[in-house]
Formats: structure tokens, C-alpha cells, sequence
């Protein structure tokens, strides 16, 4: 089976900087990755560029063999790829049921995911574990719950693929669980999850499969287990921690 | 949870936005019974035509959060189609509304593509010099356009047969299009398309990550507000009679920024609560013009610092505070999400 | 006169303009470029220091003594409004441009209710006129030149040379940052506020000199200098003089040239365009202080 996405030969360069140099990696339908690398490892910029906010400076990408190489954020949305974001999680001003409606509304049906498995702005909120705060502003919810709207707005606009970047940045232990619980049932739904993150706990609670990124090169790629086993990766990442 | 609540819910909520303006309206249609003065139905349709551009500057402003300062530029064009349109084509009143509109909004289009492009703060600075831009071009624009005396407007507007000019029928017919106006922008911030709009205001990355396209959203909207501006003008040239480029000019547009922020840009009762204030305070006052500016300076200034929602909500939020005083003041801050109240600036 | 002569009769007079749209253009690209203030009431300071010397000259003052006075008087304007207004908005940019268009109207307006609309102007301050060839230089816009050329030069060592405007600079790349370091960012931005405010007072003192005002003179002129500082790149005061001098110029052979009519317009296409291909402006800028969101 071909991968959802492709990645091949990835570069970006800011000026003399560079970011990520020739980055190739492919997620499979229905698995959850995890991209991690220490921070500057180049995990924000290669969200960044598959999301459409900054050109690549060379490689391609391409989302269910349909080249997506530098279409804008909206149309790689559109694509069928949802992506979460650290600090923007949700419209702070309108209401949550709002907020799922609005991202509701901008898919094209055949995109993402071929049957939904949230009807209605209400189920969606329902899965997430909001239904009950529907009525609020998005702006007076705690940190936790803000989070899990984001995911919910991200599910809303029906991707096939999902990115999240550091879901969990913020959450406290309870809050992690249930956010994990909630991923974990995605790839049921037909949904594919990659999450870019450098929280080692999570990763190792929700992937299977781990991509190391160092100084904007792909280092290791495989098995959670393996991956973390690889003294490269030791080395280089975990200081020799686990 | 979700069995209890009705699908038609919000539909009713959103119905109850709207009826008090439509209550206002009628009863603000039955004032020609108590048989007022000429200088009074002058100013109410003075005033109403205003709130007609004022309704398209809500939806530009208050929903998408776009500060424009050449929506007079937009009345204008509107206005001189109307009289070139008379003048050239012997076109009436009705059939200039949809060709005003048209042009309002294909001269929002055009100026909005590059404005936005430039985006931020800058914006707001481009619609400025687009705003004098026109005013510059209309008065070079030779006998075409009047130069600087402007264009003549002549001929009787009819409806059905019946000639509208009389004063008060004027006024009943302004009354209707602001009901009209209310109305449209009513069911442009209920629609999905609203939403999608607030989403931009609210925030332009994640709304770009849900598929929307923001750029031409946020131009869309420019050129809904041009639509609205466009009628206006037309409504303005028939009504004076004689249109000027001064009329149209960047200070104007500032006046009309002015009255929507000071009735409250998101509200569906905001435009015309401005419109009507700032055209009526002075009278109630017994204000000559300069000192009224004076108070509009002082009050749009108040507004902004103490009332960033504008007078109507703010009345309604000082009420509200005063009814559940026991409630915690930091929830209202947290949903102010446009307020700049002095706490909040911290050096 | 011969062509050349005209030539350079046109220089001299667009110079004199160009002056004083640079003295607003150098307020504004300090103000708008480190604070993120936009104060579009910035044109209506220019006219109260013009107003200012206007009664001052009328009272019996020399022109000079005048001059100071408007200085004063617009940069304790500036330091009343930025302290009782301004400063609250510095979060919300665009509250501070709602309220400064709210402050357009009220300034204006105070001044016709207290001095009428009509013109005002001054006896000129200096009458001598040279003749040099075919050229008639009045010695008065020699003066507008020589004072701004020396007062900008001022302004910029102070924000390029100095301790303060190295600090200033770097509460302009991070104002949180540059506050952690001890750098007192608000003081600083109270000071710039003032030190742009002062110098459109003078402007103002310098346009009186030169033609008579109204109290809606400041409307265009204010314009003006949005323009030529986002053409000469926000925060730049060499670009903001370069773009000045680049608009009095074309002005000045504009009316010499019987395109009197357009002369408004120049500016404002030039902008448009300057921000549409080169948003940081033709010399390079900042896009206006980062605000902490």
C-alpha cells in the first residue's frame, strides 16, 4: 500500500540558515507516527512547510500521490490534511459551538476521511468531552479544555491525515490521558496521525512507529522500541537518558 | 445533553437580535403622523442613508475585522454613477441602485486586492490614500465628473407611479431601505458566511488551517461593504440633489468610522444607534457644529478607552455588571477580546 | 527666465515644502516605527504649532522666540495626550489610530471654536530676497531648509549615536526582552512620543513662515508624511529625509510645471505602490514595533 503522505528530499533554508536538508519520510494510512527531535531539530519548520506557511526551498510532498508541494495553507487544509497549532487553538472570541461549525464548513466532503464519523458540530464536541460547554466563548475556557477544542476543530474540517504539533505542551497528567485516549481511537475513524512533539512519554504512549529529526536531517526512522534503542539517537537526543 | 437542545435554538436567538431594530424601525416610520419639520425629516434621512453605509462598514469591520477609512470613497462612487448615469443615460433611481452597487463594489474590488495584500496596520493607511485618491481624480476629472463644483442631479424618483421626492415620502423610503439594510447585514452575520468572517477577525492562521481562504474572504467582505455604500450613494445623490468630491473624501470616511464604532460594530443595532446619535445629539444638546464635532472627538475617544464594543453593548455590559455584581470581574475581561481596558497595558 | 533658471527655482521652492512634509515624516517614522502608535492626529500637531506661533507673532513675539514656544507647547501637547490616552491603547494598534482620528476631529474643531476657520499667517520672518543669475532665492525658505536639515541631523544621532537610542532600538526588536533587561521601554516610548511631537511643532512654526494655515491644514500634510515615512521605510530616519526630499522635488516641479492639480496625488500613488513592491519601504525598515499578542 502506498503512504498517505510523502516526503521527499525536504529542504528549507531561512537566508544562510538551514532548517531541513533533504528530508524523506513517508506516513502510512492509519498509523500514528511521531516526529521528535531537540528543539531547532527542524520539527516546526517541517510542519510548517507541509502546512503550506512557508515554500520549500527544494523536495516535494505529496498527500495521497497528489502532489501538495507549496499550496497554501487553506488549500492543503482543503486536501484533506488538519493540522493543530501550539499557541492558536480556538476563534477565543466566538462560541466553541461556533468554532466546530465554522470548521465544519470549509471542507470539501470528498476530501478527508470518506464517511464522518461525527455528523453534526454537537458530536464532534460530544467525542471530545465538550458538549456541555457549547454555549461558552471559546476565550473563558481553562488551558486544558482549549486544547481539546483545537483537536476538535482540526477533526471538524474531515482530514484524512492529521498533524498535531506538542498536543500535549501545557496539559498536566490528566489532561495528557485523556487527550492520548482521544488520538489512540482517530486511526478507527480513518484517520492517519503524525505528531510532532519531543515529550518522549507521550510519543512512546501513542506511536508505534518514531522519525528522529537532528539538525534538520532525518536520523532514524522505525519501530518505537527499535528507534529508541538506536545508540545514534541515544547519543544525540536523549543524552543518553533512557 | 444534547436531546435537550432545540435545533431552531440559536435561529430564534438570532431573530431576537433583530427585532428590536425592526420595532425601533417602524416606530422611527410612523413619526411623519405627528407631522414634523422639514429640517427634521432632512437630518433623519441624512442620518438614514448614513446608517445604510454604516450597515456595510459593520459587516467590514465588526465581523471581519477590517478598519477601512475610504468607505465615503465607496458612498461616492456610487453617488456619481447614479448622476452620471442620470445625466448621460437619463437613468432613474431604480434602475441606478443595482448599477451603483455594481460599481461600489468592483471599485472595492479594486482597491481592496492591493490594499489587503499589504495587510496589517498599513491597510488602513491605503484605504486613506485611495479615499483622497478619488476625491483627487474626481475633482481633475473635468466636466465628466464636475471637477470641483461636482454634478447636478435631476429628475424624480417614483415608485409605482407616485413621486418620491416629497420629503416625507423620501424619508418613509429611507426608512425601508434601512429596514432592508438591517435586515441583509442581520442574515449576512447569522449565515455561515458571517462565521466565517468572525473566524478571520478572530484569527487568520487557524482559519486558514480550516480551509478558509482568508485572503479572499476578507475581500469579499470589502466588496460587500462597497455594495451597501453603493445604495447608500445613490440614495445620498438623489436626495441632495448636487454631489461634490469633497463630500467623498477621507474625512467623511472618518465620521463614518466614527458613528459604527461609537454604536457598537457588532452589533445589529449598532449602525443605526450611530447613525442616529451623531445626527441627533447635537439637536437634543443644542450644539452648534463645530462644538458637536468636539463632543464626537471626545465621545469616539471615551468609547474606544472605556466601552471598546461600543455604546450600546456597553450600556448593556454596565447593566449586566450592576444586575450580577456578585459575579467575578476577571470572566468580563476575558471576553472582551477587543477591549484595551487600562489594566490590561502592563508598563 | 531661462529654462535652467526655472529648473532650479523649482528645486529651491520644492525643497522648502519638502522641509516641513520631512519634519512630519521624521515624527511619524520615529513614532509609528518604534512605538507602534499610529497617531494620524500627527498633522493637526504640525497645525497647532502653526496656530501657536501664529499668536505668539501676533502678540508681539519675535519669530524665533515664537518658534520655541510651539515646540513647547505641541511637545507638552504630545506628552499630555500620550500619557492620558495614548498609552493605553499600545497593546491594540488599532485602537490608538481609532483614537487618534478621534483626536483629528476634536483638535480641529477646538481651534476654529476659539481662532475661527479662516487663514491664519505671519509677516514673513525674514523678507530679503537674493537674485543669482535669473534665481530669486527667498532667504526665508534658505531658513525652513537649514533649520531641518540641522534638526533632523540632531534627531538621528540622537537615535543611532546615543546610549538611549541604542536601548530605544532594542525595545523596538523586543519589548519584553529589552524590559527584562532593565530598559525602561514605557519611558522610552513617552520620549519618542514627545521628541516627534516637538518636531511637528516646529514644522508647524516653519510652515506659518512660509504660507498661511487653516485648521485643517494638517489633514494633507499628515498624509504626507505617512507616505513619505512608509516610502523611506518605517523607523528610517535617513530614508524618511531621502523620500521627503524625493516628493518635495517632484511637487515643486509639478506646480512649476502647470500640473498644480496632482500635486496631492503624487504622494499617495507612490506610497501605494512603494507598499505594494517594497512594503518595508524603498530604504529599508522595521514593519513597525512587534506587539506582544
Amino acid at each position: 500500500m502506498s503512504p498517505i503522505l510523502e516526503i521527499r528530499g525536504l529542504s528549507k533554508r531561512f537566508g544562510g540558515v538551514t532548517a531541513l536538508s533533504g528530508v524523506d519520510l513517508a506516513i502510512e494510512e492509519g498509523e500514528i507516527l511521531g516526529v521528535v527531535g531537540p528543539n531547532g531539530s527542524g520539527k516546526t519548520t517541517l510542519f510548517n512547510v507541509v502546512t503550506g506557511v512557508h515554500m520549500p526551498s527544494g523536495g516535494s510532498v505529496s498527500f495521497r500521490g497528489r502532489d501538495i508541494t507549496g499550496l497554501k495553507p487553506h488549500a492543503i487544509s482543503r486536501a484533506g490534511i488538519g493540522y493543530t497549532f501550539q499557541q492558536a487553538m480556538a476563534f477565543a472570541g466566538l462560541r466553541v459551538l461556533e468554532n466546530v461549525q465554522i470548521a465544519g464548513e470549509h471542507v470539501r466532503v470528498n476530501a478527508g476521511a470518506s464517511h464522518h464519523p461525527w455528523p453534526t458540530p454537537l458530536a464532534l464536541l460530544d467525542f471530545v468531552g465538550l458538549a456541555a460547554l457549547a454555549d461558552e466563548r471559546a476565550g473563558v475556557l481553562p488551558f486544558g479544555s482549549l486544547r481539546l477544542l483545537g483537536l476538535a476543530l482540526a477533526l471538524a474540517s474531515r482530514p484524512a491525515l492529521l498533524l498535531l504539533d506538542e498536543p500535549a505542551a501545557g496539559l498536566n497528567d490528566r489532561e495528557t490521558a485523556a487527550l492520548v485516549g482521544l488520538v489512540r481511537q482517530l486511526p478507527g475513524h480513518g484517520i492517519t496521525v503524525c505528531v510532532i512533539d519531543h515529550d518522549m512519554k507521550l510519543m512512546q504512549m501513542l506511536c508505534r512507529r518514531l522519525a528522529v529529526l537532528d539538525f534538520g536531517s532525518k536520523i532514524a526512522d522505525g519501530p518505537t522500541g527499535a528507534v529508541l534503542a538506536d545508540p545514534k539517537v541515544l547519543d544525540v537526543y536523549l543524552g543518553g537518558d533512557l | 445533553m444534547i436531546a435537550s437542545r432545540q435545533p431552531n435554538g440559536s435561529a430564534i436567538s438570532a431573530l431576537r437580535s433583530l427585532l428590536p431594530v425592526l420595532v425601533v424601525l417602524a416606530l422611527i416610520a410612523l413619526v411623519p403622523l405627528l407631522s414634523p419639520s422639514n429640517r427634521f425629516l432632512s437630518l433623519a434621512i441624512s442620518a438614514g442613508i448614513n446608517v445604510i453605509a454604516l450597515y456595510g462598514l459593520s459587516v467590514l469591520f465588526g465581523q471581519t475585522g477590517i478598519l477601512s477609512m475610504g468607505h465615503a470613497a465607496l458612498v461616492g462612487v456610487g453617488a456619481y454613477t447614479a448622476a452620471i448615469l442620470a445625466r448621460d443615460l437619463c437613468t432613474g433611481f431604480w434602475l441606478a441602485l443595482p448599477a451603483a452597487a455594481l460599481a461600489s463594489a468592483l471599485f472595492a474590488m479594486i482597491v481592496g486586492i492591493p490594499s489587503l495584500r499589504v495587510g496589517g496596520h498599513h491597510f488602513v493607511i491605503m484605504t486613506f490614500a485611495f479615499g483622497q485618491l478619488l476625491a483627487i481624480v474626481l475633482t481633475n476629472g473635468g466636466d465628466y465628473t464636475g471637477a470641483a463644483t461636482g454634478l447636478d442631479l435631476v429628475g424624480p424618483v417614483t415608485l409605482f407611479g407616485a413621486d418620491m421626492s416629497d420629503l416625507t415620502r423620501y424619508y418613509l423610503m429611507v426608512v425601508a431601505f434601512v429596514a432592508a439594510a438591517a435586515v441583509a447585514s442581520w442574515a449576512i452575520i447569522n449565515s455561515p458566511y458571517g462565521r466565517t468572517l468572525r473566524a478571520i477577525r478572530e484569527n487568520e492562521r487557524l482559519a486558514a488551517s480550516l480551509g478558509i481562504n482568508v485572503g479572499r474572504h476578507k475581500i469579499g467582505a470589502f466588496v460587500v461593504s462597497g455594495i451597501f455604500a453603493g445604495i447608500s450613494g445613490v440614495l445620498l445623490a438623489h436626495f441632495l440633489g448636487h454631489i461634490s468630491p469633497t463630500q467623498f473624501a477621507s474625512f467623511p470616511s472618518i465620521y463614518l468610522a466614527l458613528m459604527v464604532m461609537i454604536g457598537g460594530a457588532r452589533l445589529i443595532a449598532g449602525p443605526l444607534a450611530g447613525g442616529i446619535l451623531v445626527a441627533f445629539l447635537p439637536e437634543v444638546l443644542n450644539l452648534d457644529p463645530v462644538q458637536s464635532r468636539i463632543v464626537y472627538g471626545v465621545c469616539l475617544i471615551a468609547v474606544i478607552l472605556l466601552l471598546p464594543e461600543g455604546l450600546i453593548a456597553g450600556v448593556g455590559q454596565v447593566f449586566r455588571r450592576l444586575l450580577a455584581s456578585g459575579q467575578p470581574k476577571q470572566e468580563r475581561e476575558e471576553l472582551d477580546t477587543a477591549s484595551t481596558t487600562p489594566s490590561e497595558v502592563r508598563r | 527666465m531661462r529654462a535652467v533658471d526655472i529648473f532650479i527655482q523649482q528645486i529651491l521652492n520644492g525643497l522648502s515644502i519638502a522641509s516641513v512634509i520631512t519634519l512630519i515624516a521624521v515624527g511619524v517614522t520615529l513614532i509609528f516605527g518604534l512605538t507602534g502608535i499610529i497617531n494620524f492626529a500627527h498633522g493637526e500637531f504640525l497645525m497647532i504649532g502653526g496656530i501657536v506661533t501664529w499668536l505668539a507673532v501676533s502678540a508681539g513675539l519675535g519669530f524665533p522666540l515664537a518658534a520655541v514656544l510651539a515646540i513647547l507647547a505641541v511637545g507638552l501637547m504630545g506628552y499630555i495626550l500620550e500619557r492620558g490616552i495614548f498609552r493605553f491603547t499600545l497593546e491594540r494598534p488599532t485602537n490608538g489610530f481609532i483614537v487618534s482620528l478621534g483626536l483629528i476631529v476634536v483638535l480641529q474643531h477646538v481651534v476654529v471654536l476659539f481662532w475661527n476657520p479662516n487663514q491664519k499667517s505671519i509677516p514673513r520672518p525674514l523678507t530679503t530676497v537674493w537674485e543669482v543669475g535669473g534665481v530669486r532665492i527667498a532667504s526665508v525658505r534658505v531658513m525652513v531648509i537649514l533649520i531641518t536639515v540641522a534638526v533632523v541631523a540632531l534627531s538621528f544621532r540622537m537615535i543611532t549615536a546615543s546610549r538611549y537610542g541604542r536601548a530605544l532600538r532594542a525595545s523596538v526588536e523586543d519589548r519584553d526582552t529589552a524590559a527584562l533587561m532593565g530598559i525602561p521601554v514605557r519611558r522610552y516610548i513617552t520620549g519618542v512620543f514627545v521628541l516627534g511631537s516637538a518636531l511637528a511643532g516646529l514644522g508647524g512654526a516653519l510652515l506659518i513662515a512660509l504660507f498661511p494655515i487653516t485648521p485643517f491644514t494638517g489633514g494633507t500634510m499628515v498624509m504626507k508624511g505617512f507616505a513619505v515615512a512608509l516610502i523611506g521605510g518605517l523607523g528610517n530616519i535617513y530614508g524618511a529625509v531621502a523620500a521627503g526630499l524625493i516628493l518635495g522635488i517632484v511637487e515643486g516641479f509639478s506646480a512649476g510645471y502647470g500640473f498644480s492639480q496632482w500635486t496631492d496625488a503624487y504622494s499617495f500613488v507612490l506610497m501605494i505602490l512603494v507598499l505594494l513592491f517594497r512594503p518595508h519601504g524603498l530604504f529599508g525598515g522595521t514593519s513597525g514595533p512587534r506587539m506582544a499578542s
